[in-house]
């Protein structure tokens, strides 16, 4: 310890000049990062005031009875009964949910509980794949194989039906769930299951009597969610529903064609002109999309805070359940709950009588909904004895409604019967022999859901890479309105738009999203922003495109343009932006800062010096998804970006451009003979979205190995 | 030259103070009181520091011992629904008057923690880190302080080949030493250690033990423990604190051998606790 440093220090760290220290930047740096948060949630009210005042000269001129309730939708001939395309949207949701709840659970389940580590981290990289394949790619999928097997299974003209439809959501609402609900598994403590362990329960018994009903808020929260991906899914329905807006005929045949409401805008949009009734009516239509996708995240999004909470033992659960217990002591209101399970089955049964046409349907609808609504509102309080039968009489009435006709019946009874056998049989089993048996299920559902990411991926490969070898075909530009010729101006505009996306994205929601780590106190406002950037992550894809067009290119006035269609594109991506930031600025632990502090600095220089650097690999991982995520859109740029005729590699960011999943769109919707391009487009976006997904998951794997703390 | 003179200044100053200040007091309490929301965590506590003497804070868990340490460098700003009245004079002046610089006091008063938390960087840039954020950018400069307060830390030997290192490699009692490192490397009066052996072995809590006794000859130490043994090994003075209030404050040996209240005397004899 030489003088000569102790010299060096007192007089660099020991002096009387900390005037420094007297410059107090914190509350504008605070006040700065309140702007970010607070932008992103000026965008939910944007979106709602903008849709709403540009749409209400519709609701001037159409009736809200003929909007609602009419069944005929028009718009050349001034009819906007927007009836059919509503039912039709649900039924088409339905249709995906049976499907895809029992799949995603079951895979959710095996991947949680049951998976050795190595396959649980190639499952999640399965299901993460299937989030990340574009929406058109699945679109372009169901088209040359999916619409091809229907049109030959069931001798059709034409295999674009609701059941396509309803079978391709299923497979894109599917990673939600599995990912949701795999959450909510997991997040069930561990002594949970040791407790039951310990009383000598099999695996599967723990699984299925402890581990699902603790987490059976997380996993309803995961199938709501599930609801609001399929409602707002828009670019594979325009290709695999076959657009016709009317009700099913009968309303369970699931080969007819139909077409929801998110198709409906993409489709019908273009030609209309701008204020006219026709577009304002499909502004109408979006303002309910919008509004039914609010509806559907709020709900998800308070179950899902309240399973937080309930494993934290937060002090809100017990608010919650003393609200409860004021109004359950409310004799009248207990004497209504007890009958609920009643009341629910009347009132289903009653809107089930005026939707279905015909006596048929009728008897058979009201079957579903008292088997469901029983199964759903009370079954844990009724005998064992009308458990079975329940069950019997959902299975019988399910498959008597699909299938709707005598044969029909007939099918559904001797099914039934089987059951019986089956189940009878089941019930003799010994513990082992049940879990073994629900142990196949689970693999099963998971064989499939791998299965379903290799027979896309096979198609779009094999479909796709012959033209994508072709000489020219990367680097050529396109001739005969895309027929022949490569696809290099659609790349470059590809490109542009993700890296313009991501350049207004980016730096809002990384300090939004370090405002609301590091600064929010939890008060209303920051609650506030919250479900704001929550609701701006569920709206759907085709509410931003149009968005776009009423605020970037009507109220500011740009045309469009590689512009527009990139501000619209961030707009999308920025929730996720802010909530991975969020997350990964949270996971740092608090020792750090407190660190930082001990040593006489600022809030800023700590998250600026430590914290931020700590959490970029989280931010990098959110970013890369995020573009992944706009690379792959198509419903938002479709109004704000793209132009068929821009076949050519736009330099200008105010000129309109061409991009991947435009080009796969319009080859496999309006060119005729233009699906050889299409496969090549479909293998070309598709290599781009999973280099891109396969960088972010490589970036948090080695993150998660070099974390110490 | 002017440096020369300043240091001989300096120099002197300080000799003076040391002599002249050995028995005073650095760091006083008066009548503070601390609440977390509504609970009261502090009730009306007055104690005095000694300069260049080892203080520590026992009790059993719950007590406020970690809440009185994290008052002295206003740490416990960051906690929500944090409400604290009364005062902490550091050298006679009030830490939580309105006119004080929470950051300049922090300098002048480091904090050791429970957990040792050098951050995710290398082992130089972890030492660096507090000179630079105050203004010292000289890479000479930045080197001499990192080696001088490797070696006050007696860590130098263990990482003086590995500086470029990520500090996250060290073991915990390493860890300890370097955020000790760290802590003297802006030069601070006071160090603060909340049981910063707490989650060491033996040997590591040896070493921390050895360099705390070193570290006296410099430095006011403060430290929370619920060691006892370890109490009556390093501390010249020890405060006994049980549920929020003070209940005896003496030299150590006096509050081991000769408690004067029936409370101290029982958690010393191990009767709860």
């Amino acid at each position: 310890m030489s003088n000569e440093t102790v010299f060096d220090n007192k007089l660099y760290l020991l002096h009387d000049d900390f005037s420094y220290l007297k410059k107090n930047r914190e509350p504008y740096i605070k006040w700065a990062l309140f702007g970010f948060a607070s932008i992103a949630t000026l965008f939910v009210f944007l979106i709602i005031i903008f849709l709403i005042s540009e749409g209400a000269p519709f609701f001037a001129a159409v009736p809200l009875q003929e909007f609602f309730f009419g069944t005929n939708w028009l718009p050349d001939s001034d009819f906007y009964g927007a009836f059919p395309i509503f039912i039709d949207s649900i039924l088409v949701t339905f249709g995906a949910l049976i499907i895809a709840i029992p799949l995603g659970i079951f895979t959710a389940i095996f991947i949680a509980e049951l998976a050795p580590p190595l396959l649980r981290k190639i499952l999640k990289f399965t299901i993460e794949i299937l989030a990340g394949i574009p929406s058109i790619v699945y679109g372009f999928f169901g088209v040359i194989v999916l619409n091809v097997w229907i049109k030959d299974i069931f001798q059709l003209h034409d295999g674009r039906s609701w059941l396509s439809g309803s079978l391709i959501l299923a497979i894109m609402a599917l990673p939600t769930i599995v990912s949701v609900c795999e959450d909510a598994i997991r997040e069930v403590p561990d002594y949970y299951r040791e407790a039951s362990y310990a009383m000598g329960a099999t695996k599967w018994q723990t699984i299925r009597r402890v581990v699902i009903p603790a987490g059976m808020s997380g996993i309803t929260a995961a199938v709501v969610l599930g609801i609001g991906r399929a409602m707002g899914e828009t670019m594979a329905m325009t290709l695999v529903l076959g657009n016709k807006f009317r009700l099913p005929d009968p309303l369970t045949n699931m080969l007819s064609q139909v077409a929801v409401i998110t198709s409906t805008i993409a489709l019908t949009w273009g030609p209309t002109a701008a204020g006219s009734l026709p577009q304002l009516g499909l502004l109408a239509l979006a303002i309910v999309l919008f509004f039914m996708t609010l509806l559907v995240n709020t709900t998800s999004n308070i179950i899902l805070n309240r399973v937080q909470k309930k494993f934290r033992g937060d002090l809100a659960v017990k608010k919650h359940s003393k609200l409860r217990n004021l109004f359950v002591s409310n004799s009248i209101l207990k004497k209504l709950v007890k009958y609920k399970q009643l009341m629910a089955t009347i009132i289903i049964s009653l809107l089930i009588f005026w939707i279905f046409p015909d006596l048929l349907s009728k008897i058979i609808g009201s079957g579903i909904c008292i088997g469901a609504s029983t199964l759903f509102w009370g079954r844990s309080k009724i005998s064992p004895k009308y458990k079975r039968f329940i069950d019997y009489a959902l299975g019988l009435s399910f498959i008597g409604w699909v299938f709707s006709t005598w044969i029909g019946i007939f099918l559904s009874v001797s099914i039934c019967l089987l059951i019986l056998v089956v189940l009878t049989f089941f019930r003799e089993l010994s513990t082992v022999g049940q879990q073994r048996f629900w142990f196949g299920v689970v693999y099963t559902c998971s064989i499939f859901a791998v299965l379903m990411v290799g027979i896309i991926i096979f198609y779009i490969v094999s479909k796709g890479l012959p033209v994508f070898l072709e000489p020219g075909f990367l680097t050529g530009t396109p001739k005969n309105s895309g027929r022949e010729g490569g696809i290099f101006p659609a790349i470059i505009g590809t490109l542009q738009l993700t890296a313009g996306s991501i350049l207004f994205a980016l730096p809002l929601g990384v300090f939004a999203g370090i405002y609301l780590s590091e600064y929010a106190k939890e008060n209303r406002i920051t609650k506030f922003i919250r479900a704001g950037i929550d609701n701006l992550n569920g709206t759907p894809s085709i509410v931003f495109g149009l968005f776009g067009v009423v605020f970037f290119i009507v109220f500011i006035g740009l045309t469009r343009s590689i512009l527009v269609g990139s501000l619209t594109l961030g707009l999308m991506i920025l929730p996720t932006i802010i909530r991975t930031t969020e997350e990964s600025v949270k996971a740092i632990p608090h020792s750090f800062r407190a660190g930082s502090l001990a040593l006489g600095s600022s809030k800023f220089q700590g998250i600026s010096k430590i914290i931020i650097p700590a959490a970029i690999p989280g931010i990098v991982t959110g970013s890369v998804l995020g573009m992944g995520r706009s690379a792959g859109e198509t419903a938002p740029i479709l109004f704000t970006a793209v132009k068929s005729t821009a076949q050519y590699v736009s330099l200008s960011i105010f000129e309109p451009t061409m991009a991947l999943t435009y080009n796969l769109f319009r080859l496999s919707n309006e060119i005729t003979g233009g699906l050889e391009r299409a496969a090549g487009t479909a293998l070309t976006l598709l290599l781009l979205v999973l280099i891109l997904y396969s960088f972010a998951f490589i970036v948090r794997l080695k993150y998660e190995k070099k974390k110490r703390w | 030259m002017v440096f020369k003179i300043k240091k001989n200044n300096n120099n002197e100053i300080d000799h003076q103070n040391q002599e002249f200040s050995n028995n005073e007091y650095v760091i006083e309490c008066k009548n503070l009181n601390l609440w977390y929301e509504d609970t009261q965590a502090l009730i009306n506590i007055n104690i005095e520091f000694r300069k260049n003497k080892v203080s520590s804070i026992i009790g059993p868990s719950g007590c406020g011992k970690s809440t009185l340490l994290r008052c002295l460098n206003r740490m416990n700003d960051v906690i929500e629904g944090c409400k604290i009245e009364g005062e902490v004079l550091f050298n006679g002046k009030n830490l939580y008057a309105s006119n004080a610089d929470i950051r300049l006091n922090r300098k002048k008063i480091g904090m050791i923690f429970q957990k040792p938390n050098p951050f995710p960087m290398s082992i130089y840039d972890n030492i660096t880190y507090g000179p630079k954020i105050h203004r010292v950018l000289d890479k000479d400069i930045l080197d001499k302080i990192s080696e001088k307060n490797l070696k006050r830390a007696v860590i130098w030997d263990e990482v003086k080949d590995r500086l470029d290192e990520s500090a996250m490699g060290l073991s915990g009692g390493q860890q300890q030493r370097l955020c000790i490192a760290r802590a003297l490397a802006v030069e601070p009066e006071i160090l603060l250690m909340d049981e910063p052996t707490a989650s060491l072995d033996p040997i590591a809590t040896q070493k921390i033990e050895e360099l705390i006794l070193d570290l006296k000859k410099e430095w006011t130490v403060i430290i929370v423990t619920h060691n006892m043994q370890q109490a009556a090994r390093i501390s010249d003075y020890t405060c006994f604190m049980y549920l929020g209030e003070l209940i005896e404050f003496g030299e150590t040996t006096q509050i081991f051998e000769n408690p004067q209240k029936k409370l101290t005397e029982n958690y010393i004899t191990g009767r709860f606790g």
